[in-house]
């Protein structure tokens, strides 16, 4: 169980993560969503006590980090597979780190074997490794003492198809043996097939904490239009933006609406006299539940090109 | 305990290390037959007043650190900022989150690596400026181990000095800097103008204290508060590292 309360880190006067409290339950694989810079490492960072929060506080199992004495038994965390020295083998940075936790090196034969590192490949200098290599040795530093608790930074980045399928059986199977696992990434499609929960951060702030099912049944329909006339486009996703629809523009002619419906959109250009080529809705999905969720969140969130004379 | 086994794990697992030593004793094995060559040679010279007599081998030793004393700071301050330049100080504080723990970790194995590499240096140097000072060099077997002892305890002592400030400065080639700085070059600038304040002052610096101790002198103080002196500031720089690894974030 990881509990965060009022947790906020400021850097100078933006605030990376903003009083955030969520509690993150065991036995189920609860993503960790936000766009590049919500401020996903951070928190995990402020978990893991690498930062001083500025305000309020990570608990594991209910005491912060760094009181823990042996932690990797209590978390296990893959934060930057690049954190390795690049002369060191991959089996002595795993070595040192069971020996600083009291961890026998037999463990560290059974995590090699775990990631699907062979004894060759663990015995070469860390900067021989592939970007997949990494993550793997990561991993296996995140397991090495068994931790009830398991976090995982954007653990699929660089990892191929066979890779990123690994982690999602790894993180499910983890989950199912009751642990904590909570694994971050801005890839939607990704945890619509991995987390049962999402907990979706934008700019640092708590957008939603629920079951994924729920965050894309509650995202509505999408709506698609399309017009060979940009501003009159641009003019009807003012309309609907002032109406309290999300827009996002895909290109010059094309508009992708939520919080709307296909009939009130279809009146609206009706209303503007713009000619639409394509008019239709579409399935929910995590992609769109979440551009929707962060849509006011993000700095450089897409409008619609503004090009002259948009006028009704 | 497991922190200082998991900080040995970490040094002997690069192979810089093992470079670092071997550095080290070239460099000592040529700056103690360099001496040794200086002081057999100026005893054959025929200007008396150039004559150096019967010169103590243990301080032919002392002076060839000069040089080698930066390849043993060199082991000392790349046990941390090495961590800051790889990144893998959080993997460290990750496994270990107490940040004392971590550092007096660090020091525990660079005092015990530098006070036997000392040790290795010593016996190098002695092997080497032996034979080369024949006649004009004394080594009685109790003084010239007290010197080697002394000056291994001297490398461990700038070693930790070294760790703790990398630790606040977190960047080797600035703590190299500051290290030289604090070392040599102020001390040196102090004494220039040959003033008892300036001069008082500068036998305060670590280096400084490191070499009153060496040379035993007994002036301004004696050896043992020289020790004490440059104790003094390697635990001042290790207090100052852990204060800066528990406020800034890694």
């Amino acid at each position: 169980m990881i509990t965060l309360r009022t947790l906020t880190k400021r850097f100078g006067s933006t605030a990376a993560v903003d009083e955030l409290t969520v509690d993150i339950a065991p036995g189920r694989v609860t993503g960790f969503l936000g766009p590049n810079g919500a401020g996903k490492s951070t928190t995990m960072r402020l978990i893991l006590g690498l930062d001083r929060p500025t305000a309020g506080q990570a608990l594991i199992g209910g005491r912060p980090y760094r009181r823990l004495r042996r932690p990797l038994h209590e978390v296990g965390a893959l934060l930057d597979a690049r954190a390795v020295h690049p002369a060191r083998s991959g089996r002595a940075h795993l070595s040192a780190m069971a020996a600083s936790n009291g961890i026998s090196e037999r463990r560290v034969d059974e995590v090699l074997a775990t990631v699907g590192l062979d004894e060759r490949a663990a015995a070469k200098p860390a900067r021989a490794f592939s970007l997949g290599m990494g993550q793997r040795l990561g991993i296996a530093g995140a397991l090495l003492g068994d931790p009830p608790v398991l976090m995982f930074d954007e653990p699929v980045n660089g990892l191929d198809p066979d890779g990123v399928r690994w982690i999602r059986q790894l993180a499910r199977s983890l989950a199912a043996e009751g642990r904590t696992v909570l694994i971050s990434s801005h890839l939607m499609s990704e945890m619509q097939q991995t987390a049962d929960w999402l907990v979706v951060l934008g700019r640092g702030r708590l957008i939603a904490d629920a079951p994924t099912a729920q965050v894309i049944a509650d995202s509505g329909v999408a709506v698609r239009v399309r017009s060979p006339r940009p501003e009159g486009l641009a003019a009807v996703a003012d309309r609907l933006t002032a109406a309290g629809a999300v827009v996002e523009s895909a290109g010059t002619d094309e508009l992708t609406v939520t919080g709307t419906t296909a009939e009130r959109v279809g009146e609206l250009a009706y209303e503007l006299k713009v000619p639409l080529h394509e008019l239709a809705s579409h399935e929910a999905s995590l992609e769109r539940a979440f551009m929707a969720l962060t849509a006011d969140r993000v700095e450089y969130a897409a409008r619609p090109a503004r090009t002259g004379g948009a006028s009704a | 305990m497991t922190t200082i086994r998991a900080e040995w794990a970490k040094l002997r697992s690069v192979r810089s290390t093992w470079w670092t030593v071997v550095a080290a004793v070239v460099v000592m094995a040529a700056t103690a037959a360099q001496v040794a060559i200086y002081v057999a040679n100026g005893n054959t010279n025929d200007d008396p007043s150039d004559d150096a007599g019967v010169v103590p081998l243990g301080s032919v030793l002392i002076d060839s650190l000069e040089l080698v004393q930066y390849a043993v700071l060199a082991l000392g301050l790349l046990m941390i900022t090495s961590e800051f330049t790889t990144g893998t100080i959080r993997t460290t504080l990750q496994c270990t989150p107490s940040r004392g723990r971590v550092l007096l970790a660090k020091a525990a194995v660079t005092a015990t690596v530098t006070f036997g590499l000392g040790l290795l240096l010593g016996a190098v140097g002695a092997a080497v400026a032996g034979p080369v000072l024949g006649e004009w060099g004394a080594a009685p077997a109790a003084g010239t181990l007290r010197d080697v002892v002394a000056l291994a305890g001297y490398l461990a002592l700038i070693g930790v000095l070294a760790l703790g400030l990398g630790a606040v400065l977190r960047s080797a080639v600035l703590t190299l800097t500051v290290l030289l700085a604090v070392l040599m070059i102020v001390p040196l600038s102090l004494r220039e103008p040959d003033i008892t304040a300036l001069n008082r002052v500068a036998d305060v610096f670590p280096g400084e204290a490191g070499r009153h101790f060496l040379a035993g002198d007994g002036q301004p103080y004696p050896p043992a508060v020289g020790l004490l002196l440059l104790a003094g500031w390697a635990a001042v720089a290790l207090l100052a590292g852990r204060a800066a690894l528990r406020r800034r974030d890694a």
